[in-house]
């Protein structure tokens, strides 16, 4: 992709998954990659991967002080910020009339409080600078109804809404994207599915498979790069054509 | 190279979105055929992809025309061994009319250009994707395939059509290796734009002025769609069907 070479990155939850996949990708494109993550074993063992990688800060993203000195730590391994990748989340399965305030308020804080503190304090860095890109991890947990997660596809929604309005404050300097992932294969999901699992859910997608987090990363890639300067304020859906039917398609 | 040795269509081709998309999935190593209704234009896309080095054919064909679209397929598989990977349905007009206004000439024109002619290239299309297991359809669709828009029913019709006939295409050819998406662009600065500044008797400057009025403050550009059409014909964007990728510099975020 053209532009991201030298860019500085910063990416959340990129001691795993869809995380790590995209460290690597932006790596790979010669872009100068920071990683925000509260997994603190998981981000040395990425460090220990990529000794390229600009630097791994031990954070949470539902603490808007934590998130506040990891940005001025940014400062000093960055100094500035080009592209946001705002991806860590959480979620919890259970059912709706199970979920205790305390376990609606742990989701909203990552997924949507953590959303808003990294991108407000990235924003405040490109507003000062010369611009950049913001793609806050949306799903399509957040444009259909699944049960099980209505903590989670409320904050997913949320994402996608505030994205939309970030991008209309914002612009033309910094252009916010979601992106929108269905299923995709991690080891979070290889830990908690059983093979028949995974090939119920398969069954329904219309390219029959989850996808690989590399997947989701080139679509990080694309929308961040000079490939794409005309993209801003939606939802980019990724999920193999499961959406593109649900529950209505037989 | 992001297309090295895939055999694409474009229809719509001569100029704008399409010959853009077409200089480009040449220079990226596609063999590409350009189809369109105007010979001399036509020509004169082929011979720039000649001088940059790219491999072209042009059909001249009319895609609201069952038999021509057929043609189109089979021109393209003789042309370069029996392969085609990609089929970028593109062609389309724009008749700025009101349900009262528009004519019947001007709904069909609209409608078979845009959503039948994609219909019809599928249709021709699909059973070598298939027997290859690989295949990638992109529709031109329309930020206005999702919101509304003034003096245009029968375009919005057409592209609302295309939006959703994306996602019906994706979910019964995906398992078969066929990729099925829409991209959905604002105004973009081609002749399309110029015809249809004169057809509403607005001058050049206030029309664009006014398209000039979304979150990045300007139209988009015939390059920025064609790149955004080279993403969803090449791998990197492996996962991705049914989906329609939005690009209006924010035209319908608000």
């Amino acid at each position: 992709m053209k532009g991201l070479t030298n860019k500085r990155v910063v990416i959340t939850g990129g001691a795993s998954g869809i995380g790590a996949a995209t460290v690597e990708r932006f790596l790979e494109e010669g872009a100068r990659v920071a990683v925000i993550d509260y997994d603190e074993a998981g981000g040395r063992a990425l460090r220990k991967r990529h000794p390229n990688l600009a630097g791994v800060i031990n954070a949470d993203v539902a603490d808007a002080a934590a998130v506040d000195r990891a940005f001025q730590e940014l400062d000093g391994l960055l100094g500035g910020v080009d592209v946001a990748i705002n991806n860590a989340a959480i979620s919890l399965r259970h059912d709706f009339m199970n979920i205790t305030p305390a376990e609606w308020r742990k989701v909203m804080s990552v997924d949507l409080d953590g959303v808003f503190y990294v991108a407000q304090q990235s924003a405040k860095r490109m507003l000062a600078g010369t611009g950049g890109v913001i793609i806050n991890m949306g799903s399509t947990s957040g444009m259909n109804g699944y049960p099980r997660f209505a903590d989670y596809n409320s904050a997913k929604a949320g994402v996608i809404e505030l994205t939309r309005t970030m991008a209309l404050e914002l612009a033309p300097t910094i252009r916010v994207i979601a992106v929108c992932p269905g299923y995709v294969w991690t080891a979070m999901q290889e830990a908690e599915y059983t093979p028949e699992m995974k090939a119920a859910v398969d069954a329904k997608i219309p390219l029959r498979r989850h996808a690989a987090p590399g997947e989701i990363a080139a679509l990080f890639a694309f929308l961040a790069s000079d490939e794409a300067p005309y993209i801003t304020g939606h939802p980019v859906i990724i999920d193999g054509g499961e959406i593109a039917g649900g529950l209505a398609s037989r | 190279m992001k297309l090295k040795d895939r055999v694409a269509i474009i229809t719509g081709a001569t100029s704008g979105i399409g010959e853009a998309s077409a200089l480009l999935f040449a220079e990226e190593g596609a063999s590409v055929t350009v189809t369109g209704r105007d010979d001399a234009r036509g020509r004169r896309v082929l011979a720039a992809i000649a001088a940059a080095g790219g491999t072209a054919v042009f059909v001249r064909a009319d895609v609201r025309l069952p038999g021509d679209c057929e043609r189109i397929v089979a021109e393209t598989l003789r042309a370069f061994g029996g392969r085609l990977d990609i089929l970028f349905n593109n062609a389309g007009e724009f008749h700025p009319h009101n349900a009262i206004d528009c004519t019947e000439e001007e709904w069909d024109a609209t409608v078979d250009s845009s959503l039948k002619g994609a219909w019809l290239m599928a249709r021709y299309s699909l059973p070598t994707m298939i027997a290859q297991r690989r295949g990638v359809i992109i529709n031109q669709a329309s930020g206005w395939g999702i919101q509304g828009g003034n003096e245009a029913v029968a375009y919005c019709a057409a592209k609302g059509g295309l939006v959703v006939m994306t996602k019906a295409m994706a979910i019964d050819h995906g398992k078969q290796g066929i990729r099925v998406n829409c991209l959905c662009p604002g105004d973009v600065e081609t002749p399309m734009l110029a015809t249809d500044a004169e057809a509403r008797r607005m001058t050049y400057a206030d029309y664009m002025k006014g398209a000039a009025n979304r979150p990045l403050g300007r139209v988009g550009t015939p390059s920025e769609l064609a790149r955004a059409a080279l993403f969803l014909a090449s791998d990197d964007s492996s996962f991705m069907t049914g989906a329609a990728l939005v690009v209006d510099g924010g035209g319908i975020a608000g």
